[in-house]
This record gives structure tokens, sequence and C-alpha cells, in this order.
């Protein structure tokens, strides 16, 4: 998951960055500015922004607007340091998803920043099951029939993703951009690479349910009919 | 209430008023009836050549008593129809004059008089003057009531008249002081919450209130202004103070999230120190603006401002030679200004610090004091971006900063003029800005020279 930061107190976005970095496993970029801010949005590989409200060049609820007028439905968090009613209900109404007022506890920012991005998602838990396997977002655990799959970092990012969107083709454009962040040289083959050790692991743990990789298009997870 | 009070004080002037004019009337004709009764004294057909009432000749009210005594003290005669008591009531006066007595319920009102009749009386001759006392009285409890009677009238018209003129006056002042009624109403909604006041039509029409309305209109805008002023600041100082203490938090929070390494750690307290420093700055110049706003201005503190300049610019070199900012000092003669020490340091570091940190390096800041018509006269010039139109008239507003991505990481909380602003108007000088972009600002301070001290 990748997530956009954009907030003109740099050392409060680059704590926030360095947490869901951290504990969420997210890709971060951060902007200190609204212009900025507006245009990395424009790229649409975010699955969350989390934006201040009152910003240098353009204020979080002009960003806000814009956005959501391009109908771009990625979940928004708004960080303020006021918390007047009339602000609140302005914010929600211009398409905002939540709000949470400074200052926030870290914890709480990443629990709504996961709960925001699993609900844009179209799932209402935090665990995620396709066939015998199940994935806790919360956890960040993978497991088959419960017993764990120990996966790496960057198999659990790519793996959380596809989860999310099963049976669907998954480009690996699409992948690069939505679990790295700017600061990463992208090498396409290293999704292909991270796949490959994916479907190593899963198979060894004995589910046949795989990542199949359509050519020249993308990667798809076969999931059984009646699941989900 | 007063109206009631006249009404009561006016019926009883006319009661006794009446009353008054009926007794003197009354009191003329008891005299007159006496005088019918000495009429009817006779010569008595006797021995003693006495006298006596032929009560024949005269037509008298029944109920009135009379007397008639000689000068011996015998009845002559006497109504026939009087109880003893009245009669005994009759006899209790022994001078002349009218006065008056009761029995039982009955009042009565009398005359005595000494009379001399004259009987026989022929022409060119006098006849017999025989000396009489008449006593006669007649009841009262007519006249009281021949009173009431009159004073009737006025009475029921007072009444009337009062009540009338409450209606009237009830409705009259209904209807005047329904615009200030009105007034007071909507006077009367004004809040902290809701500042609205629009004087009614009826209120302007009204010559007598509309200068009342329009200034409380007036006084309300200005009010309403300050408190926008004052709420807004509050909002600032809180929003400033908020975030700071999301850094502070989020800091704490992420290095205690998982297992640091030491190298990690003294990382994070530095930046902590950093942050609770710059958070300590923010607390100080907040102070520093409430106390300069807060306070009155104390008398008889003098700074030399050269003095202050050079002190200032000494203490600023270093940051200047390392932003590459060549930083020069000109001076005219020695002028003192009304200010604190404390004031002048902060206005002068302030100003000089702002010049430095927008210089671009390779840049050059000149400081200038001079003075002329008793006035000093401090510039600061530098050739940085300059500040932008838009943001030129707000740069002394409080929390104002026109970068603020910028600033924040140059560690302005957008107080720094806002400060030096109100320094200066303590001492009743002045604060200007000029500025071009991308040529520079140019900061002008005029204060007042004090002489002597």
């Amino acid at each position: 998951m990748r997530v956009l930061v954009v907030e003109d107190e740099v050392r409060l976005a680059n704590n926030v960055a360095a947490a869901l970095r951290e504990r969420c496993g997210f890709a971060v970029d951060c902007a200190d500015n609204g212009i900025d801010g507006a245009a990395l949005t424009e790229y649409q590989h975010y699955d969350l922004l989390l934006l201040d409200l009152m910003l240098p060049g353009l204020d979080g609820l002009s960003i806000v607007r814009q956005v959501r007028r391009r109908k771009d439905m990625t979940p928004i968090l708004i960080l303020t340091a006021r918390d007047e009613p009339a602000q609140v209900i302005e914010l929600l109404n211009a398409g905002a998803d939540d709000y949470l007022t400074k200052p926030f506890d870290l914890g709480e920012l990443l629990a709504r920043s996961k709960a925001l991005i699993r609900r844009g998602k179209g799932a209402s838990q935090p665990v995620l099951t396709v066939g015998r396997i199940s994935l806790n977002t919360v956890e960040q655990t993978v497991r088959c029939d419960g017993n764990l799959i120990d996966l790496s970092p960057t198999e659990y990012r790519l793996f959380e993703y596809l989860i999310f969107r099963p049976r669907a083709i998954v480009s690996a454009r699409e992948l690069l951009e939505h679990l790295y962040d700017y600061n990463w040289q992208h090498h396409s083959n290293v999704i292909e690479a991270h796949i490959s050790n994916l479907r190593k692991k899963l198979r060894a743990a004995g589910e046949e349910t795989s990542i199949a990789t359509i050519r020249g298009r993308g990667y798809r997870l076969e999931a059984p009919d009646k699941q989900i | 209430m007063a109206e009631l009070i006249c009404a009561i004080l006016f019926s009883g002037v006319a009661i006794g008023h009446e009353m008054h004019g009926r007794r003197r009337a009354f009191d003329v004709m008891l005299r007159g009836r006496a005088d019918s009764l000495l009429g009817a004294v006779q010569d008595a057909d006797d021995a003693e050549d006495n006298v006596t009432v032929d009560p024949d000749e005269l037509i008298l009210p029944k109920q009135d008593a009379y007397q008639v005594l000689s000068p011996s003290g015998r009845v002559v005669g006497q109504s026939s129809a009087s109880t003893p008591a009245v009669l005994a009531g009759l006899r209790s006066s022994h001078k002349s004059g009218y006065f008056k007595f009761r029995v039982g319920e009955e009042r009565y009102r009398a005359i005595h008089f000494n009379g001399v009749r004259v009987i026989d009386r022929e022409e060119g001759k006098g006849g017999l003057r025989r000396p009489v006392t008449v006593l006669y009285a007649a009841p009262t409890h007519d006249l009281w009531h021949e009173t009431m009677e009159a004073v009737e009238f006025y009475v029921v018209a007072s009444v009337l008249l009062l009540g009338g003129t409450a209606i009237a006056l009830v409705w009259f002042l209904r209807r005047r002081l329904s615009p200030l009624q009105e007034l007071a109403q909507i006077a009367g909604r004004v809040s902290a919450q809701s500042w609205e006041f629009t004087p009614p039509a009826a209120v302007l029409r009204t010559s007598e209130l509309a200068p009342i309305a329009l200034s409380i209109e007036e006084l309300l805008k200005g009010l309403r202004q300050s408190f926008e002023r004052q709420r807004q600041l509050t909002g600032d100082a809180a929003h400033e103070l908020k975030t700071s203490i999301a850094v502070l938090k989020s800091s704490l929070q992420l290095l205690s999230m998982s297992p640091r390494t030491t190298l990690q750690y003294e990382t994070g307290l530095e930046g902590l120190l950093v942050d609770t420093e710059r958070m300590e700055d923010l607390t100080n110049r907040m102070l520093t603006l409430a106390r300069l706003e807060g306070s009155p201005v104390e008398q008889n503190q003098v700074s030399n401002l050269n003095s202050v300049v050079h002190v200032v610019s000494e203490r600023l070199r270093p940051l200047a030679e390392l932003k590459q900012v060549t930083l020069e000092i000109g001076f005219g003669e020695s002028c003192q200004v009304a200010l604190q020490a404390e004031d002048a340091d902060v206005l002068c570091s302030n100003l000089i610090l702002n010049a430095v940190q927008h210089s671009l390096p390779a840049g050059h800041v000149s400081v200038v004091v001079d003075s002329c018509d008793g006035l000093a006269k401090l510039r600061i010039t530098d050739q940085g971006e300059g500040i932008p139109d838009a943001a030129l008239t707000h740069v002394f507003n409080r929390f104002y900063r026109a970068d603020r991505s910028r600033s924040r990481n140059s560690g302005g909380a957008g107080l720094g003029l806002s400060i030096c602003k109100a320094i200066v108007d303590r001492s009743n000088g002045s604060i200007q800005i000029r500025s071009t972009q991308d040529v520079g600002t140019q900061v002008t301070v005029t204060l007042p020279i004090v002489q002597g001290i």
C-alpha cells in the first residue's frame, strides 16, 4: 500500500511516514505544501491520502475538493489542529472520510489509516481469506489452515495488495506504483522475483491457490469460487 | 398613581370648598331665620310688661329649634316641636356667635345673638325697646347631604377623566415606546455567539432613538471585530501549540513503538530537544507579545539606538557569515529613544535576523540609523526574495507567514513582526515595510527622540 502525507510541519510528516513504513509496511511519500501535494494525488497511485488542513500554497480542503472532482475514490484522512464542528462538517461533506485532531495518538492514526484502506477496498474486517489462506492486516501475518507462513516484508505487502482484489488482473506497473515510494529505484523485474518467492512459500504450505502470471498483462490471485 | 392622588386631592379640595360655601350660606340662612324669630317677639299682655313669641307669625322648618330669652334669663318662647334634649343643647352656649352641638345622631348648627326688639313703633317716635337673646338651631345633615350632592358631579367627572386619560396614556405610551421595546429586544439578542444587530426601521424613524441605535450598532461592530481578532489569535495560538505538541508526541511514540538501537534513541532525543526548544521559543514569543500588549508603558526608560544596533549586529554577525551575507552598519549622530533596553534589543534583533534569514547567499544587508526633525530612523535593507504584494498587508498579523513551510523550517512562528510592531506602537513610533519581489525588502522604523535624562 502506498500513502501520501501532505504536512508542512516536516518533523511531524517524517514521524508519521516512519510509523506507517515501520508498523504497516506501507510505502510513503511526503509533501510539505499543498501545491506539491495536489500534484502528487493526480497520479492516483495512492491507497490513502493523509492531509494537513492548513497548508502553504493550497489548503487541505481544496485538495479534497480537487481529488473528489476527478471522481478519485482514494480514502482521505485529515489531520487538523482545529476541531470546530462546522469545519469538520465542511470537510466530511467535501469528501474527506475521516479526521484526527492534533496532537493525535500515532497508534490511532495507524489504525484509522488501515481501516480506511481496508474499507476503500471493500473489506470490513482486518482478516482477509482466500481458500485456506488468511491474511491478518493488524498482525501483518499470513496463515494457511492456522499455520504461519513466513513471508518477507515485501512478500507480505505484495500478497496483501493482491488479496484485496482476488481474481482481478493486477499489472506489474500497478504493483510497483502501490508498493514503492519515490525514493525506490524502480526495477520491474523485482516484482517478478518477489512473486516467484511468494508462490514457492504458498505451495510449501500446501495451498493450491496460486498467483497466476498472465503474460503481458500482470498477475492474478486465483481463488476458489465459494469463498469471500 | 400620581394621577390618582391628584384626583383625590382635587375631589378633597372641591368638597372642602363646597362645604365652606354651603356653611356660609347656612349661617346666613340661620341668621335670617333668627331675625324673623326676633320679629315675632311681641308684647305680652301682662303686668310685668314682658314679651312673648307669637308662633303664628312664624313660618319656620319643623325640625329647627329655637328659644328666646329675656335679659333676666326667662324663656320668652321656644319651638314647641323640639325635644328637651335639643333645647338643652341650645342653651349650652353663653356667648353670642355661631356654635354647634349634637343630640344623639343629629348634628345641629346654632346661632346665639342678643337683639333688641322695638315694639309698637309709630310714626315719628320710638317704640318700646325690648332686649332679648335669640338662640336658633337647625340640623346640619341637610347641609352635608347637599354638599355631597353638589360635589358628586366633580367626583364622577374626575374619575371619568382619570380613567379616560389612563387608557389614553397606556395606548399612547405603548405606541410611542414600541420602537424602544423593539430596540431593547434586538439588543438583548446580541451575544458573543450572535452579533447580528440591525436597528428596525421604526427605531430609525424615531428621532430620539436613531442616534442610540446607530451608536449601539457602531459599538457592536467594533466589539465584534476585536472579539473576532481575539478569537482568531487564540485559535492561531492553539493551532501552533497543538502542532508543536503533535510533533513531540509523535516523535516519542515513534521511538517507543519498537526496540531501537542506541544510535536511533540518541538521534531521536536530539530531535526532541530541538522540538522542545522551538516550543519554548514559541511560548516566549507569545508571552512577549502578551506583555507588550497587556501592560502599560513604563516611563523614563531610554535606550541609545546606536549602541543597541551595534550590540545586536555583532551578535548576529557570525550567523550572517554562516549564510555568506554581508552585514553593513551605518550610524548618524547618537540618538536616545523611549524604549526599554530589552524591547530595543528584541526589536533590532528581530528585524536584522529577518533580513539575514531572507537574504540569499552572497547577499547584502544594510542597517542605517539616522535622525532628523526629532525623529530617529532605523532602516534595514536586504536583497532577499522580497514579499509578495498580497502578503505585504498581512506581515504584521500574528502568526502570519508569507511562506509557511519555509519559515517553519527556519524556526519562525509568525510572531516576530507582530512583536516589533507592538514595541514600536508603545513608543508612539511607526514601522513600515516596502518590498519588491526579487529585489529586496526595506523596513523603516521611526521613533521619537528623547532629549536629555
